[in-house]
């Protein structure tokens, strides 16, 4: 049978929305992440590793955008953390 | 059980997957076959390279080259093929502007696999130096070339929308990040029945059960592989995801330089001295000198600078055997009029962090790193990923085939069901029929392959539409493939004089394993077929 309506996300805009923002702010977090190591490891090194890293984070980070039941709690978590992880490269530029 | 997020996981794993199946059977199908590209190209070609070891010329190359064409002040690239047998070859205009017109080209298009460039006095073709031939990229475009380009869509790249990298690209790696994306629900969905059903196979019970069964337990069993290839189809192909944005943020937007960092790129700018170098230079000397030295490598790239001036300058790439060094690459630099090196870095001792996970990519990828067994290994796995898709597609149509779905969504649902199984069905006749055409033909092209190809696929998806019934595309694709792929051997034989028998006395495994490859693929065909006929249920949809 096919997955029970009930527990599912039923306005398509909400949806929509989960989709572009696990996809959009999935891909910052991941992108600072990496970026952060930068300020510890050298930076060919850690590129080299976010092909395998970064596509697998970014990965997780959209499945959560459906998983998480408050939609604000997402949308803060990704900015949070987006700048919680850019905040060296920030001050360092 | 959460209730909730395992109806999110389920939701969100069918919806990923059920997008992706048709496009991923055929990546995955067409990526399988990839595996023995170069065994189709000499089966095509009917020139085997199993037993010929042509040493690399080129000098004869650049002679010959020389016959044609003014060489002084020009560059040259030598891109060698995988099998050391031939090589791209890419000539620029020359460097002397006294000579020629300086090229409009700027230099960062260059060197990433280029089509060369439209400049008529500036040449790229491929070179065997077995035979000393040589052919322009679509004569010398075969069937192993064709399916491995399937493989990453690149056909589609036909279609002029470019948002940031050719539109096949950008949909191959869309679909593979919708793959990586589906396994990680599907791992989440299944896991509490992942122990218990680890081995639960029920051929005999009903279809959709048998087909739950097909996709859960083939998708565990292949799970490691098809994460692998996910993640390294990602970064093969779409990679300007990450390097587009790492070069803005850590490069100041110098893409080159990063490309540099890592390798793909050598820095090799030579400014033009307009002094004629007074010696000729040997550049197979040069190659064999350094091949002695790094006896466990083969060559991978030549690069040649300003050819016959003083500033001229010759750079090898090589990479290390597989069963040497996993990972590493040799580099090494030299000026020729003083024979000075100005770089080098060795295959051997001089692998870098950067080293290890580019070959981690490509080994993983190409399966180059086992022989033949290793790559038959990898193509049963990757039919395995084509099972576990074409089980998903039907456990998605049968699971929405229930009496209180309305109508318009059954006959919705079963025309994309259909679509996409005759699409993935197809597949295997059609390529075989390709491939006994190519023998009758008697001059191959790239036009000509995409002709075949793509012309008997549609004719063929058209047919098993109009069928409309699941089961009889079954069976006839079936039969047409065992007809078809036994075809193949014969086909070889008699055009060829090619039989299996005489290729493996004359030791050409390449060519006899590809006719060993499709009469197996018959054999069990007709098995299958015969199994279909006898135990195969009808199911009946819209009926």
């Amino acid at each position: 049978m096919p997955a029970n309506k009930k527990y599912l996300t039923k306005s398509p805009w909400i949806r929509l929305c989960r989709i572009l923002l696990g996809t959009i702010g999935g891909y910052t977090v991941m992108l600072s992440f990496h970026v952060l190591l930068t300020e510890f490891f050298p930076k060919e090194n850690v590129i080299a590793t976010a092909f395998f890293t970064g596509y697998l984070l970014w990965a997780f980070l959209l499945f959560w955008a459906f998983l998480e039941p408050k939609l604000l709690r997402l949308v803060l978590t990704y900015i949070g953390l987006t700048l919680l992880f850019s905040l060296p490269y920030l001050i360092n530029h | 059980m959460d209730q909730r997020k395992y109806n999110i996981y389920f939701h969100t794993h069918t919806i990923s997957g059920i997008i992706i199946a048709a496009l991923l059977f055929v990546i995955f199908f067409a990526g399988s076959f990839s595996f023995f590209k170069d065994d189709l190209t000499a089966w095509q070609k009917g020139k085997s390279h199993s037993h010929v070891q042509s040493q690399a010329d080129f000098n004869y190359v650049l002679d010959s080259m020389g016959t044609k064409h003014h060489l002084l002040g020009r560059n040259f690239d030598f891109y060698i093929l995988r099998s050391g047998q031939e090589t791209y070859v890419n000539m620029s205009v020359s460097q002397d502007t006294t000579i020629s017109k300086p090229e409009v080209k700027s230099e960062k298009s260059k060197g990433r696999r280029g089509r060369g460039s439209k400049n008529e006095d500036s040449a790229y073709f491929l070179h065997s130096f077995a035979d000393k031939s040589q052919s322009s990229y679509e004569e010398g475009y075969n069937i192993g070339e064709f399916l491995y380009r399937l493989h990453f869509l690149a056909q589609l790249n036909q279609i002029p929308i470019r948002l940031g990298t050719p539109f096949g690209y950008l949909i191959a790696g869309i679909v593979s990040f919708l793959f990586l994306f589906a396994l990680i629900t599907g791992v989440f969905l299944h896991w509490d029945k992942i122990k218990n059903n680890f081995f639960l196979f029920r051929p005999w019970s009903k279809w959709k059960t048998v087909w739950t069964d097909m996709h859960t337990v083939l998708g565990v069993i292949g799970f490691p592989f098809q994460l692998v290839f996910a993640i390294t189809g990602i970064i093969l192909i779409v990679n300007f995801a990450l390097i587009g944005p790492f070069s803005k943020l850590l490069y100041n937007g110098d893409q080159e330089e990063l490309y540099q960092d890592l390798q793909y790129n050598r820095k090799m700018e030579v400014t033009y001295s307009y002094q004629p170098l007074s010696k000729s230079f040997d550049v197979n000397a040069f190659v064999n000198n350094w091949m002695k030295e790094w006896p466990e490598s083969d060559i991978s790239r030549l690069y040649i600078r300003n050819y016959g001036d003083k500033s001229m300058q010759i750079a090898l790439e090589t990479k290390p055997k597989s069963n040497a060094n996993f990972a590493g690459s040799g580099y090494v630099r030299m000026q020729v009029l003083d024979g000075k090196q100005l770089e080098v870095k060795s295959p051997k001792t001089d692998a870098t962090y950067v080293d290890w996970v580019k070959s981690l990519v490509y080994h993983l990828h190409f399966g180059d790193y086992g022989g033949r067994t290793l790559r038959i290994v990898y193509f049963v796995l990757g039919l395995l990923g084509c099972v576990v898709i074409i089980s998903g597609i039907m456990i998605w149509l049968v699971a929405r085939e229930k009496p209180n779905i309305p109508t318009y969504k059954r006959k919705f649902n079963f025309w994309a069901a259909n679509l996409f199984v005759s699409i993935s069905l197809s597949m295997l006749p059609v390529t075989a029929f390709t491939l006994i055409m190519l023998k009758f033909s008697p001059t191959i092209n790239q036009s000509l392959i995409y002709n075949l190809y793509f012309y008997s696929w549609l004719v063929m998806i058209i047919y098993l539409l109009i069928l409309r019934d699941l089961t009889k595309v079954n069976k006839h694709t079936l039969v047409l493939s065992a007809i078809l792929s036994l075809g193949v051997p014969i086909a070889n034989g008699l055009t060829t004089n090619l039989w299996l028998w005489n290729t493996l006395q004359a030791k050409s495994y390449d060519i006899f394993f590809i006719d060993m490859l499709f009469m197996t693929i018959s054999l069990l065909s007709v098995f299958a077929f015969f199994k279909v006929k006898k135990q195969g249920k009808t199911f009946k949809i819209l009926k």
